[in-house]
């Protein structure tokens, strides 16, 4: 199985197992899961029967169930044998309608083997995969054919069929190596058997046995892994028995940029670059499925595949660079970005003046030409036979000719990142050209999609472009970059003009619902809570950063005394407020002390905390608009909101409106839940 | 080890497990999988065993002869196994075994590549086969062919000669390769490769290539109305191959790229179709 099956497999089989063991009642410890590309392994301690069941069954009331002189009725009888039982049986049972009279009946729990034999195939049958296959006449669906069920209880043989197969008490070792069946009558002899037959079943023990191994060939070279978490997480899934070998190639491919040479180790070999520093050495570390290379033929095979390829990434090096990339700008306009959308030869026009745009509203002023230089020549690489060689170098690979060319380094760099980031765990582009070109191709797919009616639904996202709203989200809260979103996603709608066949209203709301989602996503993955969140994204996302700035600040009161009172007055005034329409305040309608009080706090607040909102201090704003709390609770102490007299009732509702439009500015507190509220 | 005896040893193995071996087709093909030997017998229920040798021709990979690697024709050893059999992962290592490869002393790897043809409708799922890094076989359980859903499921395993050549003899060039004790690659395949090359990247005349396409095209178009779906499907290899052609030239953008290949898996669908229903 490929190894994101694998891993995909594993998190399904323990939370299914855990599911369902625990509703059919049968106790369980230590459930893990263990897997390899042949192998998926679940491993429990279970209670050897389900738990006994009570169950109860109200029959009659008492009053009906007995005659005066103590005897079953009819009534009694009648249920009796309609539940199969003698009238001795039944018993007073207690109930929050008064007493009735039933049954107390005890369920015997099914013997675990058994609820065994049923739940293991129907568990494995319901495990789903990226991409499923068929192999054999019933058409089961599975990642890869299921060659062999193995399913041991207590010692004995579980048995079922799954897929056509039934299953069986014995194993095979490596592939290679021991071929043989093995019979197994515990996980402590699968475990021992396997060891012995070159299996490592846990895969955090193949994990250390790569990474001790790879450490051992480092030390002497004074040298280290280009890390790539990935390829290792590929790998240690990808193989039974690793074995770490060391191999080399000739130096005059050296010439050929770091990015090259591991894109090209990498990918189909699956090899680790060596480097030193940020220097790349001619040698590379592969993790064979073996546990020896007594005759090196495993280094040497892997150094002459090497070797071809290097090859033929110098040949790609030096053949593209014939053609200065300004000239590929041309053979670009063939290249489909999307067909009503136009060729990638249009999109980089368009991003030409959409990072001028956004160079200015983020003080960019001064690198706006080598941006907008760096925007019209970021997408020629994908012409190249490099990036049709190795589409994941693209950016970098265009980066790379610019730079080779001669181009400033605000250019070539902006390209080369331009991409990133590519997940969630990949860096934001270093400089700050990079981060607005991206952001600017991103959000520019996001809106042109859109705008001819490719939108996410579900698990529909053909154009990856969660990951492109996640990226765009990243780079904005890693480089701090405040600017309006809405007015950035009308910029792009007018450079877009007649192409598009939505409304630009509506293409401009499905983008705010589309990031509000995507950012209360990414909040809440980071750890925020859920009602914070909703708190500071009520606020309003047009400047996407200070979102981020409003749940800090959140987030850093909630366990603060000051927490709970802000939140209280907040809900205090909107459930006065709520569903009434707004007024207009009359300052000189106010007459009482307290309501005038109130006022001038409200005035003097308002006027220092508007600045300090807009500079997005909140954590200040905060501080400050909590001052109104002496003061609101004495206004409400004393003033009768709701008075009888109209013009001064909706004056006292309008000042409490003001109130709590300001304090919106900050977060919609009303979202917050506070415990109290909970505990009842 | 030569190239004829690798043939013969693959043949030899592979009849061992109930194979028909099947002559190469007589068409231009991109890779075994179009021949008729694969690509009808794979669409109906009946059981079915084949291998044999199939010259695949790629244009755009041409290189003058002058790259150790690449080359605008190469040799297929196919294998077609319906139903697959549960254990065909193991019989293909037998099979390599049985080359004489001493599998212990070297590392055997199944990566994930799912494969797809747009051209004929097809798609499977299933590994590319790394042995010390090379790539030397193929190995798919078809799901798809001609936009139909196949029953049973056919597994189909595509060794690479040259590449198996390549490690047995332990040899970087593939012209270095012996075809047999006396005759090397070089011998046989240098010229064409070089002349090829020439063909087809600037040699081939892209005016009459188009005009080969839309008239053998409408000569396919007619077949299906003549119910000859055997006829049209080869007409089709020859589209294939135009298109193919039309590519190394430089001739096709991205978008009728896409045109090309949609019109030629429209035609294969039909045919598929019809070469079913006739055979129910």
């Amino acid at each position: 199985m490929p190894s994101s099956h694998v891993k995909a497999a594993l998190s399904q089989l323990k939370n299914k197992f855990e599911e369902d063991l625990s509703s059919l009642s049968v106790t369980f410890k230590k459930l893990k899961t263990y897997g390899t590309c042949r192998r998926l392994i679940v491993l429990c301690d279970l209670a050897i029967k389900q738990e006994d069941k009570e169950e109860i069954i109200v029959g009659p009331p008492k009053a009906v169930a007995f005659a005066e002189d103590g005897t079953f009725t009819q009534a009694a009888k009648g249920f009796a044998k309609a539940k199969g039982v003698s009238v001795k049986q039944l018993q007073v049972l207690k109930t929050k309608k008064g007493e009735y009279v039933g049954l107390k009946k005890v369920k015997k729990g099914k013997l675990t083997k058994d609820t065994l034999s049923s739940l293991v195939p129907q568990i494995i049958s319901s495990l789903t995969f990226p991409k499923m296959m068929r192999w054999e006449e019933s058409n089961y669906k599975f990642s890869r054919p299921i060659n062999n069920v193995l399913c041991i209880f207590g010692g004995e043989l579980i048995s079922f069929t799954v897929a056509g197969k039934s299953s069986s008490d014995s194993t095979t070792g490596h592939r290679v190596y021991f071929p043989q069946k093995l019979k197994i009558n515990s996980f402590q002899k699968y475990r021992e058997v396997l060891d012995r037959k070159k299996v490592i079943v846990d895969q955090e023990k193949r994990r250390r046995v790569i990474l001790n191994q790879i450490e051992r060939k480092l030390i002497p070279l004074n040298a280290q892994l280009l890390p790539d978490e990935e390829l290792l997480e590929e790998l240690v899934y990808n193989i039974e028995h690793p074995y770490v070998f060391l191999g080399s190639f000739p130096e005059n491919y050296l010439s050929l940029p770091l990015e090259v040479l591991s894109t090209a180790m990498k990918e189909g070999q699956k090899l680790f670059s060596v480097v030193r520093g940020s220097k790349q050495l001619p040698y590379f570390l592969g993790v064979a499925d073996a546990f020896r290379d007594s005759k090196s033929l495993i280094r040497k095979g892997n150094e002459r595949v090497l070797k071809a390829r290097l090859e033929d990434a110098r040949f790609f090096w030096k053949e593209d660079q014939k053609i200065p990339t300004g000239k590929r700008l041309e053979s670009l306009g063939e290249v489909v970005f999307q067909e009503k959308l136009g060729s990638y030869k249009d999109k980089s026009q368009n991003l030409k003046k959409i990072v001028s745009y956004l160079a200015d509203k983020v003080d960019a002023g001064k690198t706006k030409k080598e941006l907008m230089q760096a925007a019209e020549l970021c997408k020629t690489d994908l012409v190249t036979e490099m990036v049709r060689e190795f589409p994941s170098l693209q950016g970098k690979v265009g980066g790379l000719y610019l730079k080779a060319e001669g181009y400033p380094v605000s250019v070539w760099k902006a390209v080369y990142e331009h991409y990133q980031p590519t997940g969630s765990d990949d860096a934001s582009p270093s400089t700050l050209s990079g981060a607005l070109l991206s952001i600017a191709d991103k959000l520019d797919s996001i809106v042109g999609l859109a705008g001819v009616g490719i939108r996410v639904t579900g698990s529909k996202d053909p154009f990856a472009l969660r990951r492109h709203a996640h990226g765009i989200c990243k780079i904005i809260l890693d480089k701090k970059l405040c600017f309006s979103f809405t007015r950035l996603v009308d910029k792009m709608l007018n450079v877009y003009g007649e192409k598009l066949e939505c409304s630009k209203e509506e293409v401009k709301s499905y983008c705010s619902e589309f990031f509000l989602s995507r950012l209360q996503h990414i909040y809440e993955s980071r750890g925020y809570r859920y009602d914070l969140v909703k708190a500071a994204l009520q606020a309003g996302i047009d400047n996407i950063y200070y979102s981020f700035l409003r749940l800090k600040a959140l987030d850093a009161l909630k366990t603060s005394s000051h927490f709970e009172p802000l939140i209280l007055i907040t809900k205090r005034v909107n459930n006065i407020i709520q569903s009434q329409p707004p007024y207009k305040l009359k300052p000189d309608l106010l007459q009482e002390k307290e309501e005038r009080e109130l006022y001038t706090t409200f005035a003097i607040i308002k006027d220092n905390v508007l600045p300090i909102i807009a500079r997005g201090d909140f954590t200040r704003a905060q501080k400050i608009i909590l001052s109104i709390r002496s003061s609101i609770n004495k206004f409400f102490d004393d003033i009768l909101v709701m008075a009888e007299e109209g013009k001064i009732r909706r004056n006292r509702l309008a000042l409490l409106q003001e109130i709590s439009k300001l304090f919106v500015h900050i977060a919609d507190y009303s979202q917050i839940v506070v415990e109290e509220h909970n505990k009842d | 080890m030569t190239i004829q005896n690798l043939v013969m040893a693959l043949q030899r193995f592979w009849s061992e497990q109930g194979c028909y071996l099947a002559p190469s087709y007589d068409i231009e093909v991109g890779a075994g999988t179009m021949t008729p030997d694969t690509f009808f017998r794979v669409l109906d229920k009946r059981p079915w065993k084949v291998a044999y040798v199939q010259p695949s021709r790629r244009p755009t990979d041409g290189r003058y002869g002058e790259n150790p690697h690449r080359v605008q024709k190469h040799f297929q050893f196919q294998v077609i196994m319906k139903p697959s059999p549960i254990n065909i992962q193991q019989i293909y290592i037998d099979s390599l075994t049985a080359l004489g490869i001493r599998l212990q002393e070297h590392d055997i790897r199944f990566d994930e590549d799912d494969w797809e043809s747009p051209t004929i409708g097809a798609w499977g799922v299933g590994w590319q086969v790394l042995l010390d890094g090379l790539e030397i076989t193929q190995f798919t359980y078809f799901q798809q062919a001609g936009g139909i859903d196949l029953f049973p499921i056919p597994v189909e395993i595509t060794y690479g000669l040259e590449r198996l050549e390549m490690f047995l003899e332990g040899k970087d060039n593939i012209f270095d390769l012996k075809w047999s004790g006396d005759v090397k690659y070089q011998d046989l395949r240098y010229l064409e490769e070089k002349e090829f090359s020439e063909y087809n990247f600037s040699g081939a005349n892209i005016r009459i290539l188009q005009k080969s396409f839309n008239l053998w095209e409408k000569e396919a178009q007619s077949l299906l109305r003549k119910n000859l779906p055997l006829p049209a499907y080869d007409i089709c290899l020859k589209l294939s191959h135009f298109f193919n052609l039309l590519d190394s030239r430089g001739a096709i953008s991205v978008t009728e790229r896409v045109k090309f290949i949609a019109q030629i898996r429209n035609i294969v669908n039909q045919i598929a179709h019809k070469y079913v229903s006739k055979e129910s």
